[in-house]
């Protein structure tokens, strides 16, 4: 086992893990914002530096790997004042509102300019990064927030592997774009939405909420909860505004819980972030109903509904016998009720015609 | 599920998806992954940047191949064959792994015997595969330590399904790429609880927890736990009650399930079901079944209630309320209760966590599951949320993969399989393959992903693939109006033209109520488990209607030849 120095004590260490790995396992925090534990280390945003002995650069905690011996501080004055200038030269061309910066997802860069009392006052430069329309249904692109980190470049070309999205424009100009200053739905985008997922500063945000002028994420109520598409198990957390549809809750998008706490491992695909609409549409059905003479549905009162239900089930055995019924349960549906219909099944009709769609 | 319940003891992915990333070999086989299972395609991603190798075996050009070392484009249902050759190789040139198959399995001469006679160059002409390919596939998979097995409905939906889940077993058996990390076989279910609906006992065949109706032992477990007399014969599968709608069955309850939509040969389907005495009908939206039903109870969806779901990889996860139904909507476990009760049952569960209990309490591989632990886990910050069964106690960690202190059916068993075509075949009249699946942007009968305007801007109607040449000899063009007809039915849709396809095979989404597949495909079911065809039928297409103007007509930017590719480490 390799050792090094951290902030004065001794700390053991794997081949090849990074200063970041080594100091978040002490329970040290460097700040970052283009660093994903998903992606490669791109060292791109500047605020994860830390200083080594005897080197006269500071160096990127994040794509720095650990080596034997070294001598390395995370937390001094030379790394504050750097910390200092590298958010207040961040926030000379960023917005410093938070109604603004804010509108969708949280901005990170915000939150860290105020922990290190970065001066806020150095000038400002018009952002000249451009705005650009783009006709795809999910991810709004803002590039007045955009701080080019490149984690939602990287995170589309290494997780997700489609490479929709790129680096453009060079200097002050650079910004995020398609080859061609395509729409997203005519590249290879697969619309997952991890870009926005990924963005550590707001700059993509999901469309809808911001189109139907919804909270801002910062002041939803996040409840976690297994997607109900495949068979993968993403969690997923559901982000609902309480006081929405009078006050029975309003789901107002879906977020993917951090990296290496579930088994998709932060990721989603479009629909598990994006296909919750459903859940609020018009066309679900909210009364129970049942067919009369006249051979229409008509609403009636749960109690009915349930006394028809058990009658004409029970009629169907007592004709035909309980072999006449069969009990189709659902793989869409949870563990609990998939147990209560066999049970129905097999202890109330003594019968084992239950199955469900997915049997292979 | 049941070939795997009969060959290894337990019907589940043996391994875990998050040890995808670190497979060095991997085999994928009637599976589109980035489409079906987007998140375990991401991770198969991972591992070939990684420097893996992925095969896939497939009739159809998928976004997986472009990624491929090689693309196995098999001749639809012509995998028995394309494995029994690999078996074949495997044992001619000695890849087996003799310790494992002398330890840990039975029946290992039968299958060799058996694949004796499946050489390559006899499979060559069968599934079009070129011998050499087969053999390298053969070679890499055996050679590699760390090779996993990944399949879908593209082996399941056949006739002969459960052989094709065998001889994929027997691959596994004779290599012993069993027990441990990223290798195993990995069955990737296409519906968020299929694992646990039958877990949870939701078939014919077992309790919960695979245990059968027809043993004795069991069924006096249940009759005590229950209090009640209990039957010892096997239901009927669901193809089976479906080929007896209104004749032995002539009544249904049916929860969460459009079967108007997702059964195949719908047409006579709905024959039967006009003859069907009452019909309940419990689910979250009007659907095409719903013409059939008597009473609709109307439930909420997963959102608006408490629960479990298990995944593919046999792990338990909760389902959390967030948001309340809409009117008078309930949770299905509470009209479940209720209508038990209507019926004479005399259920007083007051919440899922106490059904739950209910269920572990006679199954000993989930005793040590719950809602309280799930609770405590998903708080923690050490492990990733959920668990995994087996789970024998409330000690128990969960189990990441199976049968590493041995298989747990005791021995592995091999099956001898016999290639045996699909039920039916193109001739003179229907000249084409049909197969149905499934596209990244739709979800089953898509009564939750077509009410959501994005997808719909991405992929808004049904279309049907067909190769250029096929097409050409059809005077069809892409975007045209076609009518896509088979013995038991047809429908009307656009044409795409495209080279995903192999010349004389035709392919279309399952989603889209005004172009119902189900109308198309073939209700003959396996043996075993009763699924349908779905994947290999004869079909005929004919042009109804030009559509000049719309060789442009895509739906989204869906139509490709070939990926991206990804770009490899060190690249």
């Amino acid at each position: 086992m390799s050792k090094l120095t951290l902030n004065e004590q001794t700390i053991c260490f794997a081949e090849g893990e990074t200063l970041l790995d080594v100091a978040s396992r002490q329970g040290l925090e460097i700040p970052t914002l283009c660093h994903d534990p998903r992606l490669e280390p791109a060292g791109a945003c500047r605020s994860c530096l830390v200083e080594v002995a005897g080197e006269r650069l500071m160096t990127p905690a994040c794509a720095r790997v650990a080596q034997e011996g070294m001598v390395v501080a995370t937390e001094n004055e030379r790394i504050d004042r750097h910390r200092q200038t590298l958010m207040a030269l961040y926030m000379t061309d960023h917005p410093h509102e938070r109604e603004i910066s804010e509108a969708g997802s949280p901005d990170l860069l915000l939150d860290m300019a105020a922990e290190f009392d970065a001066p806020m006052d150095w000038g400002w430069m018009e952002p000249m990064r451009g705005d650009r329309e783009d006709r795809n249904p999910y991810v709004d692109f803002n590039p007045d927030t955009c701080i080019a980190c490149a984690r939602c470049v990287r995170y589309c070309e290494e997780i997700e592997g489609v490479s929709a999205i790129t680096l453009a424009g060079r200097g002050s100009h650079t910004t995020i774009s398609t080859v061609e200053e395509k729409s997203l739905l005519d590249t290879t985008c697969e619309l997952c939405g991890g870009c926005i997922d990924v963005c550590p500063t707001g700059a993509m945000n999901e469309k809808l909420p911001l189109m139907r002028g919804q909270k801002p994420e910062r002041e939803l109520v996040k409840v976690r909860s297994t997607c109900n598409f495949c068979g993968v198990g993403c969690q997923l957390d559901l982000n609902v505004d309480l006081e929405g549809r009078d006050g029975q809750g309003q789901i107002v998008k879906v977020t993917s819980p951090p990296p290496g706490t579930t088994t998709n491992d932060g990721n989603l695909c479009v629909k598990g972030r994006f296909a919750y609409d459903f859940v609020h549409h018009k066309d679900r059905l909210t009364q129970p109903l049942v067919r009369d003479e006249d051979g229409v549905f008509h609403p009636t009162t749960w109690d009915d509904a349930l006394e028809r239900a058990a009658e004409g089930l029970l009629g169907v055995a007592e004709r035909h016998g309980a072999d006449a019924l069969g009990f189709v349960s659902s793989s869409r549906c949870t563990m609990e009720e998939n147990f209560l219909v066999q049970k129905m099944a097999r202890a109330l009709f003594r019968a084992n015609h239950v199955h469900q769609c997915a049997a292979t | 599920m049941a070939g795997l319940v009969e060959t290894f003891g337990a019907g589940a992915m043996t391994n875990s998806i998050g040890e995808i990333r670190d497979a060095d070999f991997l085999f994928v086989i009637g599976s589109n992954t980035s489409e079906a299972h987007p998140i375990i395609a991401m991770e198969m991603k991972r591992a070939i940047r990684k420097g893996a190798t992925l095969v896939v075996a497939d009739p159809r050009a998928i976004w997986m191949t472009s990624i491929a070392e090689k693309h196995l484009q098999l001749n639809p249902g012509t995998d028995v064959w394309l494995l029994n050759a690999m078996a074949h190789v495997i044992v001619a040139e000695d890849l087996i792994n003799r310790e494992f198959i002398e330890n840990q399995t039975e029946n290992f001469e039968q299958v060799k015997e058996t694949v004796a006679s499946y050489t390559p160059e006899r499979a060559e002409e069968i599934t079009g595969i070129s011998a050499d390919d087969i053999r390298w596939t053969a070679r890499q998979y055996a050679m590699t330590e760390k090779a996993g097995i990944y399949y879908t409905l593209g082996i399941t939906e056949h006739a002969h399904g459960t052989d094709n889940v065998y001889a994929l077993a027997n691959l596994v058996l004779m290599t012993g790429h069993l027990g441990k990390p990223a290798t195993g076989m990995n069955p990737l279910r296409g519906q968020n609880n299929v694992q646990g609906a039958n877990d949870a006992g939701a078939t014919p065949m077992f309790y919960p927890g695979y245990q059968r109706v027809d043993d004795p032992d069991v069924q006096a477990k249940y009759e005590k736990s229950w209090g009640v007399p209990l039957s010892p014969v096997p239901g009927l599968n669901l193809n089976e009650m479906m080929k007896t709608v209104g004749e032995q069955m002539r009544g249904f309850f049916v929860m969460g399930e459009d079967i108007v939509l997702s059964e195949p040969n719908v047409l006579e389907l709905e024959k039967g079901l006009n003859k069907v005495d009452f019909i309940v009908m419990q689910d979250a939206f009007m659907n095409e079944t719903a013409r059939f039903a008597d009473v609709i109870l109307p439930a909420a969806v997963f959102a608006e209630k408490e629960g479990t779901f298990t995944n593919s990889e046999r792990r338990v996860q909760r389902v959390r309320k967030a948001v309340e139904p809409p009117g008078e909507a309930l949770p299905d476990w509470e009209i479940l209760v209720m209508l038990a009760n209507k019926m004479g049952a005399n259920w007083s569960y007051k919440d899922p966590a106490e059904v739950y209990a209910e269920m572990v309490k006679d199954v000993p591989q989930f005793a040590g599951i719950s809602h309280e632990k799930l609770e405590k886990i998903d708080a923690g910050e050490e492990s990733i949320a959920g668990l995994q069964w087996p789970c024998p106690d409330a000690d128990h960690p969960g189990t990441k993969f199976l049968h590493e202190d041995g298989i747990l059916r005791g021995k592995g068993l091999f099956m001898p399989v016999h290639y045996i075509p699909p039920a039916e075949l193109p001739d003179e009249d229907y000249g084409l393959f049909l197969s149905t699946g499934r596209t990244l942007y739709h979800y089953n009968a898509a009564t939750q992903t077509r009410r959501e305007s994005g997808l719909d801007v991405k992929q808004s109607e049904a279309f049907v693939e067909l190769h250029p040449s096929d097409a050409r000899k059809r005077g069809v063009h892409h975007g045209d109006i076609v009518e896509v007809t088979t013995r038991r039915g047809s429908v009307q849709l656009r044409a795409i033209l495209s080279r995903q396809v192999r010349p004389g095979c035709i392919w279309m989404p399952l989603h889209f109520a005004e172009a119902r597949a189900n109308v198309l495909t073939n209700d003959v079911g396996d043996a075993v488990t009763g699924t349908a065809e779905y994947k290999v039928c004869a079909a005929e297409v004919r042009l109804v209607k030009s559509m000049p103007g719309n060789e442009t007509f895509f739906p989204g930017s869906y139509y490709f030849e070939k990926g991206p590719g990804l770009q490899r480490v060190g690249d």
